[in-house]
């Protein structure tokens, strides 16, 4: 923890990769909470903001989006050989999200968009993957876009210390402190019985199944899933393809296939 | 709708302010999850991983109400950090504080193991029941500690010290990974040169320096002489050790229930509650965390 | 147990009585289910629900409450106080009076008696009321199927009218300023009686009789059966969620966006969270499915028999619909039932 310096405060840096940059906006969305927040690190640079250089030394580096090219790997490799923490923000960092979907043959698809060599504003281009597959990653904060509160939360952890354990469990589990029917059982697909829970089960709160953007449990039980949706009237492979849109590249679903 | 008045429910207050010496149980009456201030008095560091920490309660009148058992635990909180149940070190009969031994193992102790001397952190308790002190007077004792789990039965052995005279023979057998590893080396190795105990510290990977013994903590038990109808075992250590000890004891003839072990479990609420300390039946909290062998063999998944 | 009868048509009147006084909570629809919830009104409640997906032990025990606040600058306990509103839970099926009552066991003990649940359960009055059973209930198996306590009133229906048990003074005093009680008849008490018949009779022949649970839990602990049962969790918890008897919590610290205050918290937790049985230095006491749904099933149908001398599992049913899995105290005893089948191997 070597970001819990109480005499001076915590220098951060917020940098974005392939995102969407809307979990950054996000955090501008802490709105009445977002000075307070402010006044507890030294914010050295925020992408999103600012057009000034990346500073030399700070101690916890904020993440956002899918590692997608080699200069975005020597990026985050620098982030953490200078920063103590490194927080990876929404699914584009954490599972390597939306840009994923591009994951599978990505070089054929690349050729066939750029043809032999893509636009040098493109940089060296590769197959889309979270941070953590690049380097260690301490701590997360899920989802497409990120809950501005659950950010703070994080900071609040990475500046003071926290037991508070980071539960693995799935979705359905708070969808039911929701006190909400289940979408199998109107023929629905829903991704809450593998997706990781945190959020609050949210979506299906609002009536709206899980998409799965807090990513695959690493508890997740994707053959008992599969075998849930087919007693409920829902074809397995639609799981299947439904889990692409935010878990394309996850290692642990190609082994419990 | 409703005229729904609010009634007040639970305070969490100071304690009544009038002087009076307090008791245990009115701490608990005042609200059971409040922690306690206690500022922080002496730290040793014991190795590169564990500390001592030595605590008293700010408030008086708390510090003499708390009163302990050899084998119980105290809830330690750093506020917005969390809490940890944590064993007491010290013994029973050394009043006005507490000392707890502590390895940096997570977010929690890595807190703890930053804080000086003077800062405050709040603390509840005791909870949990204690080894059997009382009964086992008069006997021989036969203490068997694998890497933290010397932490507790810290408590047992001083207390036993403090009181020698109503105790036959003390073995203790302590086994570590390393002898870098070995904690309270000094204490020990004073109490052994003046015959107060016998002593066997064995470690896994010995170095140049190290005259001990060579292996786990079941190889003493070759050459050792138990009498099996005056002596109690008492254990802890990792999870894998306990069997092993245990089938050693018996094989000296040492019976069910004279066989105590104290188990590592997460205690959250400390008051046989939350549930997380739950092994089979049973809450590590306050149905142990000692437990005779007998007990231990009747409770699903405890070994 | 002092009896009485009212006409249905004095209900409305009976809750209306109630709601001067006190919050009034009761099963109202909600989606394609039920749920207990607040109501403003007679006509919103359902008194003849089949179940709903939680229990009123979230009014007992909050999905998430705070145990007291703090200042993390100064690391101090901030003086709180928690204030509990007075309520009335109406339309209480007698499974989960009986949950109810198996948390006082837990949270009204002798030693550590816990202010909060006390404070709530105080200030909570529970009107039961008599149920059919529906598919996936077993009360009956598990002893839950009477309330014998742990109710201000119970209402028996025995057709157009209610033969009602009164548990308080307080409830007394309401029920005779808001209807007219009167002395049950011969015709009553073979009402109820039918009722009753009735009743028993509807219960679920499917799901399995089987005597000395707890017994053949310990018995068959190392069976490969909870191998097939765990290793299709989900790790979901949606079991305990719904579970009116789940009492597992969390205790846990959350800072306030200004970073130095904060709320010390208790949040339901379950035993099927792969966590719960972690320790500090990582070591999971429980790290697969088949432990967790063994440890959850075992102390539902013999754990806490073994302190209590009684069922912690009530039978209600909800893990039934709520596990997908389709993992519930049921298939253990259909399990048990084919250990017992005489071809069994």
């Amino acid at each position: 923890m070597s970001a819990t310096n109480e005499k001076a405060p915590a220098r951060v840096v917020v940098v974005g990769l392939a995102s969407c940059f809307g979990c950054q906006l996000q955090i501008t969305n802490i709105e009445r909470h977002l000075l307070d927040v402010l006044g507890q690190v030294d914010l050295r640079y925020w992408q999103l903001t600012s057009s000034d250089p990346m500073p030399e030394e700070f101690d916890v580096a904020v993440i956002e989006g899918a590692v997608t090219t080699e200069e975005a790997v020597r990026t985050v490799r620098e982030l953490r050989e200078r920063a103590g923490t490194v927080i990876a923000i929404g699914a584009c960092a954490v599972t390597a999200g939306i840009p994923a979907m591009a994951a599978p043959g990505f070089a054929e698809r690349a050729a066939s968009v750029y043809g032999d060599e893509a636009p040098e504003a493109c940089g060296s281009l590769r197959p889309p993957a979270p941070v953590s597959s690049v380097i260690a990653v301490d701590h997360e904060v899920r989802c497409c876009p990120i809950d501005p509160l659950d950010f703070v939360d994080t900071l609040q952890r990475v500046l003071r210390g926290s037991n508070k354990a980071v539960p693995t469990s799935t979705l359905c589990g708070e969808c039911k402190r929701n006190e909400r029917g289940c979408f199998y059982g109107r023929e629905t697909l829903c991704l809450g019985l593998v997706t990781r829970a945190g959020c609050g089960a949210r979506c299906p709160d609002l009536g709206r199944p899980c998409n799965g953007c807090a990513g695959l449990s690493p508890d997740a039980n994707v053959a008992s899933a599969r075998a849930v949706a087919a007693r409920s009237g829902v074809d397995p492979a639609r799981l299947d393809k439904a889990l692409e849109l935010f878990n394309t590249v996850d290692p642990s679903l190609a082994s419990k296939g | 709708m409703p005229t729904s008045q609010t009634v007040p429910g639970v305070a969490v207050a100071p304690l009544r302010d009038e002087g009076a010496p307090l008791t245990g149980a009115e701490l608990v009456r005042a609200n059971p999850y409040r922690p306690w201030p206690a500022r922080i008095t002496s730290i040793t560091d014991l190795t590169a991983t564990e500390k001592l920490f030595e605590f008293r309660f700010v408030d008086e009148r708390i510090r003499e109400a708390f009163r302990h058992e050899p084998g119980q635990f105290v809830e330690l909180s750093l506020f917005g950090v969390g809490e940890a149940p944590i064993s007491i070190s010290s013994s029973p009969s050394k009043s006005g504080f507490i000392e707890l031994c502590v390895r940096r193992a997570g977010t929690f102790t890595e807190r703890l193991h930053q804080m000086q001397c003077g800062d405050i952190v709040g603390i509840r308790g005791p909870y949990g029941r204690p080894f059997p002190f009382d009964d086992m007077r008069g006997h021989d004792i036969l203490l068997v500690a694998g890497g933290l789990g010397i932490a507790p039965l810290r408590s047992l052995i001083n207390n036993i010290h403090d009181e020698r005279s109503d105790f036959g023979k003390v073995t203790i057998i302590y086994g570590s990974k390393s002898p870098a590893e070995v904690m309270f080396r000094s204490q020990f190795e004073m109490w052994r040169h003046r015959k107060d105990f016998d002593l066997y510290l064995t470690v896994d990977n010995p170095d140049d320096t190290w005259d001990g013994e060579v292996g786990l903590v079941t190889k003493p038990f070759e050459h050792l002489e138990v009498d099996p109808g005056r002596t109690f075992g008492a254990v802890c250590g990792p999870p894998v050790m306990y069997r092993f000890v245990v089938e050693e004891m018996r094989k000296k003839g040492i019976s069910y229930d004279h066989i105590y072990m104290s188990f590592e479990r997460h205690m959250k609420c400390g008051m046989g509650k939350c549930g997380h300390c739950q092994i089979g039946h049973q809450y590590c909290c306050i149905d142990g965390p000692v437990f005779n062998y007998w007990e231990a063999k009747n409770i699903q998944g405890s070994m | 147990m002092l009896y009485r009868v009212i006409d249905a048509a004095e209900l409305p009147a009976l809750v209306d009585a109630f709601m001067e006084r006190y919050e009034v909570i009761a099963p109202v629809r909600s989606g394609r289910s039920f749920a207990f919830e607040a109501v403003g009104s007679f006509d919103d409640i359902v008194l003849d629900y089949p179940t709903t997906i939680t229990s009123p032990k979230k009014y007992v025990l909050p999905p998430r409450e705070t145990l007291f606040e703090f200042d993390a600058a100064a690391n101090e306990v901030a003086d709180f106080v928690e204030e509990v509103t007075p309520r009335v839970i109406f339309g209480v099926h007698a499974c989960d009076i009986n949950a109810l009552n198996s948390l006082d066991l837990v949270f009204r003990d002798a030693r550590y008696p816990d202010p909060y649940y006390a404070a709530r359960r105080d200030a909570t009055m529970v009107v039961g009321i008599s149920c059919t059973p529906s598919e996936g209930c077993f009360c009956h198996l598990v002893d839950a199927d009477e309330a014998r306590t742990g109710y201000d009133l119970f209402l028996q229906d025995i057709g157009g009218r209610y033969l009602v048990s009164i548990g308080s003074v307080e409830a007394a005093n309401i029920l005779e300023g808001a209807c007219n009680p009167r002395e049950a008849t011969d015709e009553d008490r073979i009402a109820f009686r039918h009722a009753t018949r009735r009743r028993q009779a509807s219960f679920n022949p499917d799901i399995p009789n089987i005597q000395e649970v707890p017994m053949l839990m310990d018995a068959f602990h190392s069976d490969p059966f909870w191998e097939e049962l765990g290793g299709r969790c989900l790790s979901c918890t949606a079991c305990s969620s719904v579970c009116p008897t789940c009492y597992c919590f969390d205790i846990r610290d959350t800072m306030d966006p200004d970073g130095v205050h904060g709320l010390r918290e208790r949040t339901w937790d379950a035993c099927t969270s792969p966590q719960f049985a972690v320790v500090a230095g990582g070591h999971n006491f429980r790290a697969d499915g088949r432990n967790r749904v063994r440890h959850r099933m075992y102390h539902k149908l013999n754990g806490f028999m073994a302190a209590h001398d009684r069922n912690l599992c009530v039978g209600c049913g909800r893990c039934v619909y709520a596990c997908k899995a389709g993992i519930s105290p049921i298939e253990v005893l259909r399990f048990f039932e084919r250990k017992g089948a005489d071809d069994a191997d």
